[in-house]
């Protein structure tokens, strides 16, 4: 499972550091993130059966099981409309088309990020866990790999879940983004990891291993 | 809406440092509970034709991967009825009774199910788990681990930190990277660094499984310890491996006379959300197993990088004390974890220390982050080389040897500056990026990376690159060390590379003394039996922890 | 002093080795590359080896462990390759932990004296094909069988297969 794999972990905030060389002011604290909180929210509207697409200019991003229906908000408290209003305005900046799909099989990032490449017309999928967690993904690559990966949950704010829709659009299109620099704080780990099993395995619960993918359509309530 | 009115003694509180770190209650259904959950199976063993046909309730049909791999692998069948026929608590009591030698208390131990392991332990509180390891550990001497690394992976700066690590005592330095390429020439600096700091101090790189295996053959590092376990058959498969691959790879490592250890800990399988309601110590029991079975002399445990999940439940740390006392029951060499962020709270942190540094185990961080947390890629240590001082005064106050040493600003500020040198003559003469006076200036008085000028990174890159593909080893820096007059530096790296010839340093627990001589379990055994027995710091030692050089000289007043 | 190492001696050396260590685990073993000049059982006061025995071991080519010093190296007398574990030295030190009782990791100790002959690209294969789902039965049985015949790694051999089977009981075989 990726998300505690340490030596993957290690390796891609090796080198998302790799891009912030001069700033060492990582220290940016999670819960200060300016998130407007609950300031807007969504309806999920389960449209079917997901299926793979043909139009290279979509990239999917695959919700778990639990995303915006048993929860509404990340560890830090950024709403999940947030989340998904700015994985999806990133894309759109880039000019491809972003679609959501619903993962309900597995609760497990990397597996999400997967399938959602799986699906995507590009090959390029998002995989975004309730609590927060971000990889993004290529349909041709181990489940274990990916093309970025995000894995502490509480250091995740919204301008980096555009940033991170951003990239996935870049992906698509063939170029090689600068990976989404990341924040390091050695002190998210006392503060947040408890909290982060509680509600991974809060997260278990919605997951149906019998059931396939669903395409989900999103209405932001304004 | 009223406002409810706040006591200012509580306002205060909730300002203090404990109060930002996560506290959970205990949920038993998913396994987020430490010790003795009700679902963790009861105790049992059957043998029948020389095999385990039934362990902990499970029929042998009906054993996953871990279950078979423990039963045939892990457990003396000689032994395991008898052993197990014994009662939680009189297990219990066999492992803090000063009469009974540990040998005799592993033998016993050797035939325990991981169910009962697990029960016999939350039979004894924190002080009894820590008699127990003292009298446990499999090495007398307790030594320790330090980290090295650096937030933009200056390989001076990683030079002069590992030589100054070495030089403070630590006999294991470990590094990883911030940029996945640096790889190999952080295996380079902490190789040159730490034998200028210290002759035999081991080290490590580590970043994934293929390429420490190549570096280590290579004689750029000499051992390794990243490769992990998990205590559910679901977690392991998700992690890509099982308990044959890992045996596999341990034997591979000791083809090419490299040192290994295991790692795991309490609370991944929870943080996964697989623990299938099972507590985190019984988990680790199997964890520990599957170590023992597959050979491995030695296992990183104390939850590791996970333990802010031990930390935040109800007795996770006494889980966390646990774990590596049954380590050393199963006979293996412990690196005892602390080596994490684990709270805001200087207290909690120092709290969490005590367990491994009063009683001593085989090295007491896994590792203690010789650089300050800033610079530390392993996501920060429980304690940081800016709490050295404050380590060396718990060494002193209480006369317990914690693997350091006190130094001298001038010593330190030598080691490093000739650590700097000593690797700018071998980037010179293997082609590398120039290292510049400058920088083994700036380096040698440097306590961060801050503190010194930025380097050429795609540079680098690609001199690291020019390790992997040219094929570059251990003697091309030896060689290198020669031409440009630092033969000590040389023969030092010889003799590290000497090892692997006798594999004396195969063996559990070992470590490197600066003649090249090896110690470990086998020929530095724990004879603990009580007091005045076991491990006794000599003289010259306590002189040594004594003689902190801000300490007041009646005879300078 | 100094007996030459070839390859053919290794080979037949480990291949004694196994036998002894397959046949029985009470046997004494006898695995010093001496011929039936004296046996070698190594005993916890032997260690370190490299201390205290100092004459029982060789590099792979065969070379002293003294000759191995700065001045032969700079020479070329000994190279990297001298800088490497024997099966012999893997042997004793087998032989060490299990007087120590430590059965595991001779067990282990044991099975790494096999492949010290085995490419470093094909263990890393052969690692790799051991990870879950990435295996057939019978691509796990025929690495077996390659292990066995080209390596005489005959334990190594017999937990591939061991592997196969509880793969195959627990799902965690490549569907076909």
């Amino acid at each position: 499972m990726v998300s505690l794999n340490e030596e993957v972990i290690r390796k891609v905030i090796a080198e998302v550091l790799a891009e912030m060389v001069p700033s060492s002011e990582t220290g940016k604290k999670a819960e200060s993130a300016s998130v407007p909180k609950a300031a807007s929210s969504m309806k999920l509207v389960e449209k079917g059966e997901a299926e793979k697409s043909s139009d290279p200019r979509d990239v999917a991003i695959g919700i778990s099981p639990g995303f915006g229906v048993g929860f509404n908000e990340t560890i830090v408290g950024t709403p999940h409309s947030e989340v998904l209003r700015q994985l999806m305005a990133g894309i759109e900046e880039e000019g491809l088309k972003p679609r959501v799909v619903r993962v309900s099989h597995t609760c497990d990032v990397a597996f999400i990020g997967k399938k959602a490449a799986e699906l995507s017309g590009s090959g390029i999928g998002i995989g975004v866990l309730s609590r927060g967690t971000t990889v993004i993904h290529q349909k041709d690559l181990s489940p274990l790999q990916n093309l970025e990966l995000f894995p502490q949950s509480p250091l995740l704010d919204p301008e980096t879940f555009r940033a991170i829709g951003r990239n996935a659009a870049k992906y698509a299109k063939g170029e090689s983004p600068v990976p989404v620099p990341t924040k390091n704080d050695p002190m998210a780990r006392p503060r947040y990891q408890g909290l982060a099993a509680l509600l991974h395995n809060k997260e278990m619960r919605f997951v149906d291993p019998k059931k396939g993918p669903v395409e989900i359509e999103v209405a932001f309530d304004r | 809406m009223v406002e409810k009115k706040r006591s200012k003694r509580f306002q205060t509180l909730e300002d203090r440092p404990v109060h930002k770190d996560g506290f959970i209650g205990e949920w038993i259904e998913t396994g987020l509970i430490a010790m003795g959950s009700p679902n963790d199976p009861k105790p049992s063993v059957k043998v029948s034709g020389g095999k385990i046909v039934e362990m902990d309730g499970k029929r042998r049909e009906d054993f996953d991967m871990i279950d078979q791999f423990i039963a045939d692998y892990a457990i003396d069948v000689s032994i395991t009825e008898e052993a197990m026929s014994k009662s939680d608590v009189e297990l219990a009591r066999m492992l803090v009774d000063i009469n009974t030698p540990a040998e005799e208390v592993r033998k016993i131990f050797g035939g325990l199910t991981p169910a009962k392991l697990a029960a016999v332990v939350d039979k004894l509180n924190i002080v009894e788990i820590m008699m127990a390891m003292q009298k446990m550990r499999v090495r007398q001497t307790p030594k320790n681990q330090a980290h090295v690394t650096s937030a933009t992976d200056n390989p001076v700066m990683l030079a002069c930190d590992a030589a100054e690590a070495a030089y403070r005592g630590f006999a294991e330095i470990e590094t990883t990277v911030a940029v996945f390429k640096y790889g190999p020439l952080n295996a380079l600096s902490l190789l040159v660094g730490s034998q200028v700091g210290r002759p035999g101090v081991l080290t490590q790189d580590a970043l994934e499984e293929s390429f420490e295996l190549e570096i280590g053959m290579r004689g750029l590092t000499a051992y390794a310890e990243t490769v992990s376990v998990y205590g559910t058959e679901g977690v392991f498969v998700d992690g890509d491996d099982t308990p044959w691959s890992k045996a596999f790879l341990a034997s591979c490592y000791a083809s090419r006379g490299i040192k290994m250890r295991f790692t795991s800990g309490t609370g991944s399988e929870v943080q996964m959300g697989a623990a299938e309601g099972k507590s985190m110590l019984y988990l680790e029991a199997r964890c520990i197993l599957i170590t023992k079975g597959a050979g491995v002399q030695g296992l990183q445990n104390g939850s590791i990088s996970v333990i802010g999940v031990p930390g935040a439940v109800p007795s996770g740390l006494r889980a966390v004390a646990a774990e590596n006392l049954l380590t050393m029951a199963m006979g293996m060499e412990v690196a005892s974890g602390n080596d994490q962020t684990f709270s805001h709270s200087d207290l909690r942190r120092t709290a969490r220390t005590i367990p491994q540094l009063f009683p001593g185990t085989d090295l007491i961080f896994s590792g203690y982050s010789a650089v300050p947390n800033c610079d530390n890629m392993f996501a920060g240590s429980n304690w940081d080389i800016e709490d050295i001082d404050d380590y060396l005064a718990l060494q002193r106050d209480f006369k317990v040897d914690g693997g350091v040493r006190p130094v001298l600003e001038e010593d330190v500020i030598a080691v490093r500056n000739k650590a700097a040198r000593a690797l700018q003559a071998v980037y010179e003469e293997l082609g590398f990026p120039p290292i510049t006076d400058e920088e083994v200036e700036a380096a040698t008085y440097a306590n961060t990376s801050k503190d010194v000028p930025p380097r050429n990174i795609p540079e680098d890159v690609k001199a690291a690159d020019r390790i992997m593909k040219e094929g570059i080893t251990g003697v091309d820096v030896i060689k290198a060390l020669v031409k440009r007059g630092y033969r000590d530096v040389a023969e030092a790296i010889l003799m590290m590379m000497k090892q692997r010839i006798s594999g004396d340093y195969l063996q559990t627990s070992a470590w490197i003394d600066e003649s090249g001589y090896v110690w470990s379990a086998i020929n530095d055994p724990n004879t603990y039996q009580g007091p005045m027995t076991g491990y006794q710091m000599s003289p010259e030692r306590w002189e040594e922890i004594k003689d902190v050089p801000w300490a007041i000289r009646a005879e300078d007043v | 002093m100094a007996m030459e190492l070839n390859e053919q001696l290794i080979a037949e050396l480990v291949r004694k080795t196994l036998k002894e260590v397959m046949g029985s685990a009470n046997t004494p073993v006898d695995a010093a590359p001496r011929g039936g000049e004296s046996k070698n059982h190594l005993k916890v006061e032997d260690y370190p080896v490299a201390s205290k025995r100092p004459e029982l071991l060789k590099t792979p080519t065969g070379k002293a462990l003294e000759d191995v010093n700065l001045d032969n190296l700079m020479s070329g007398k000994v190279g990297f390759e001298d800088l490497r574990i024997t099966p012999e030295a893997l042997e004793y030190q087998a032989q060490i932990a299990e007087a120590a009782g430590k059965a595991q990791v001779a067990m282990n100790l044991r099975r790494s004296a096999e492949l010290i002959k085995v490419p470093d690209k094909k263990l890393l294969e052969i690692y790799n094909a051991l990870r879950p789902r990435r295996s057939t039965k019978q691509e796990l049985l025929d690495i077996a069988d390659e292990l066995e015949s080209q390596y005489n790694a005959v334990v190594n051999a017999k937990m591939i297969r061991e592997a196969a089977d509880v793969y195959e009981r627990r799902g965690l075989l490549k569907s076909a």
